[in-house]
């Protein structure tokens, strides 16, 4: 297996942990989705896109666009561990005034493009961007990440017919497919499958692969556009909650509020990923000072912020409860 | 006295648009099906590269201009006005409200100037609507140099901006002069009553002022093509003069110009309000003029009802 490929696993590795540390400081969080395309997110900001954490406004950047916004834990996570921000940002998730809101702000935090979240939206928007791109004469691409769950919008099949009527192949879109949403089967709820024969309907140019696949996502990106002249879609099998044993394949986790040791066991589980990334990553730079420091271990989450009393369980008068608030005292 | 010229809006509105964009290269005009109607025929012949026909789908037209407003671009999307503003209202929130997008949206065919079609044509929530979303200015000039002057003044404003115009030819009512957004204007001066008035009506209620005066009752006409925000200044000093003030607008009665003044006068000089529009309902279909006869919105109406107002 490559280098990239491998860099890229780590990275996505450290990107899990990056997500439980939000979980941590939050206590609540969509984590399901998050680590389901946290694979893709990686393989754009570390191998495909044209981007600079330190320029992140430069206009011949390539543009990310996460049109499933509840996933936003995942390019949280993939934006700190590429240096677009301190990562101890990620220790104010779900605290008041964060520059991570449980949704993107673009006016919030360096790298994000758009205020997505209202489910839908994500692709016209970089549709239009990537049509400015084209105006302007740039060689900009936008990379839009769909959910599977969100593809009844009918907004984004307006989007989709639009792209491909004009013919605009600076825009791809990959579907992150890991077959559940809240209420269950995707398939179940409404069901779009094969959701490749739907782009395809809509003259899309269509690939299928494994999403949590490093070596496929790796490649199919490299390969964009796929036809010259068709917008490409990217329908990526994943498992959501990809990489904590516990939350694979689980509804339950699409919000998750971890209970008693679950941040431990998920912390644990990540740790020894990153540690196996690592030895192998190692085994191909070589056992070096200057090797080990970049691939440094992760950084000690500050301690937990404390939670109000309201949450330990005892029961308080609600009254009582609201008034304390009110006053600064809970 | 020479006879009024009428014209167009959307031509006054697409035509001045249009001008502006052969100097700045910036400005795409964007079209749901509709920018031929909207008056960009011409500009698309001229500029293809500029105009996006994106088909009927206004909430990913929307999207797509905020989109394309992250790359510098100047969109403007102009539509009937319902459809530039309920059916993509998240997207105008969202996208372009929330995410501080340069955005003009222009609805035409507006109030009840589609009125023949009935209500699914009709728009009358668009100020209530439009006013909530932080960050956007709401216009409707009044007449069509008015249109114009606003036109530039849009698209050299930075922000999201909503503009509605109608459909029937209207007569020009002031001479042409430069626009300022959130500026009013007193078009005619007066001290028993103050009639704040927007949009095209505006020229009913220079015509009531008229048969009012006959009656002895002395009016003060502002004129707000702004709705919002609004003219809080110019407001105020004219309702410290007369101590009465009536709206009227292409609108419901509810949420749009006349709750705008009546907030600003609850927070300033306390003086009742008279709000003339549209009742809460849908509204009726027919000729233009004979709907707005129906519900009091013509010059004998509007008069009508603020003399009785008054006295």
């Amino acid at each position: 297996m490559s280098q990239d490929v491998i860099s890229c696993e780590y990275h996505a590795a450290k990107a899990r942990w990056n997500v439980v540390r939000m979980m941590r400081a939050s206590g609540a969080g969509h984590l399901g989705g998050a680590l389901s395309c946290i694979d893709i997110v990686t393989a754009l900001y570390f191998r495909t896109m044209k981007n600079d954490p330190a320029n992140p406004t430069d206009p011949a950047r390539d543009r990310f666009v996460l049109s499933a916004g509840h996933k936003g834990m995942s390019q949280y996570g993939v934006l700190a561990e590429a240096g677009y921000f301190p990562i101890e940002e990620l220790d104010t998730y779900g605290q008041l005034g964060s520059h991570i809101p449980g949704h993107p702000d673009m006016h919030k935090l360096p790298g994000i493009e758009a205020n997505t979240g209202a489910l839908g939206h994500g692709l016209s928007i970089s549709l239009g961007m990537a049509l400015g791109a084209r105006l302007s004469g740039g060689a900009s691409r936008v990379f839009t990440v769909l959910g599977d769950g969100e593809l009844p919008e009918g907004s984004n099949w307006e989007a989709f017919a639009a792209a491909a009527h004009h013919r605009v192949d600076n825009l791809i879109a990959i579907i992150d497919d890991n077959g559940l949403q809240i209420s269950g089967k995707t398939a179940d709820v409404m069901g779009l499958e094969p959701i490749e024969d739907h782009l395809r309907a809509f003259g899309w140019s269509v690939r299928v692969i494994d999403g949590n696949d490093m070596e496929q996502v790796i490649s199919t990106l490299d390969q964009v556009p796929f036809e010259e002249g068709k917008p490409s879609a990217i329908v990526a099998h994943t498992v959501k909650g990809k990489g904590i044993s516990f939350a694979e394949n689980q509804v339950g986790y699409h919000y998750w509020k971890p209970k008693g040791d679950e941040l431990e066991r998920a912390e644990a589980e990540l740790e020894a990923q990153i540690a196996a990334k690592q030895q192998e990553l190692v085994g191909i730079l070589g056992n070096t000072a200057g090797n080990n420091a970049v691939l440094g271990g992760v950084a000690p989450p500050a301690a937990a912020p404390g939670i109000a009393s309201a949450q330990t369980g005892e029961r308080v008068g609600a009254v009582a409860l609201l008034l304390e608030l009110s006053q600064g005292k809970a | 006295m020479s006879d009024p010229v009428f014209r167009d809006p959307r031509k006054a509105f697409g035509m001045a648009v249009s001008a502006i964009a052969e100097a700045n290269e910036n400005v795409v005009i964007l079209s749901a099906d509709s920018g031929h109607s909207s008056g960009f025929k011409n500009f698309q012949a001229k500029h293809p590269d500029r105009y996006f026909e994106l088909g009927i789908m206004e909430q990913g037209v929307v999207g797509v201009a905020a989109g394309l407003a992250t790359t510098g671009k100047i969109p403007v999307f102009c539509a009937i006005a319902p459809f530039a503003t309920l059916r993509p209202y998240e997207m105008l929130r969202n996208d372009v409200g929330y995410m501080r997008q340069n955005v003009k949206i222009v609805g035409r065919n507006s109030g009840i100037t589609y009125s023949d079609l009935g209500s699914t044509h009709h728009s009358l929530e668009d100020f209530a609507i439009m006013r909530m979303i932080p960050g956007f200015s709401v216009l409707a000039p009044q007449d069509p140099s008015e249109i114009e002057a606003a036109s530039a003044a849009i698209l050299e404003h930075s922000g999201p901006v909503y503009m509605r115009i109608g459909n029937e030819p209207i007569p020009e009512l002031f001479e042409p002069g430069e626009f300022k957004i959130g500026a009013g204007r007193v078009a005619r001066e007066g001290k028993d009553v103050t009639i704040v008035s927007t949009g095209s009506i505006t020229g009913d209620v220079l015509a009531a002022a008229d048969i009012l005066a006959i009656q002895g009752i002395s009016v003060e006409v502002v004129g707000m093509p702004t709705v919002w925000p609004l003219d809080r200044e110019r407001l105020v000093a004219s309702a410290a003069k007369t101590r009465r003030v009536v709206t009227v607008e292409e609108h419901y009665v509810y949420g749009g110009l006349g709750t705008i003044v009546q907030e600003a006068m609850n927070e300033t000089v306390n003086v009742s309000v008279l709000k003339l529009g549209i009742p809460h309902g849908y509204a009726t279909s027919g000729p233009y003029r004979q709907i707005l006869a129906q519900y009091g919105l013509d010059a004998a109406g509007i008069a009508a009802q603020v003399s009785a107002f008054v006295i």
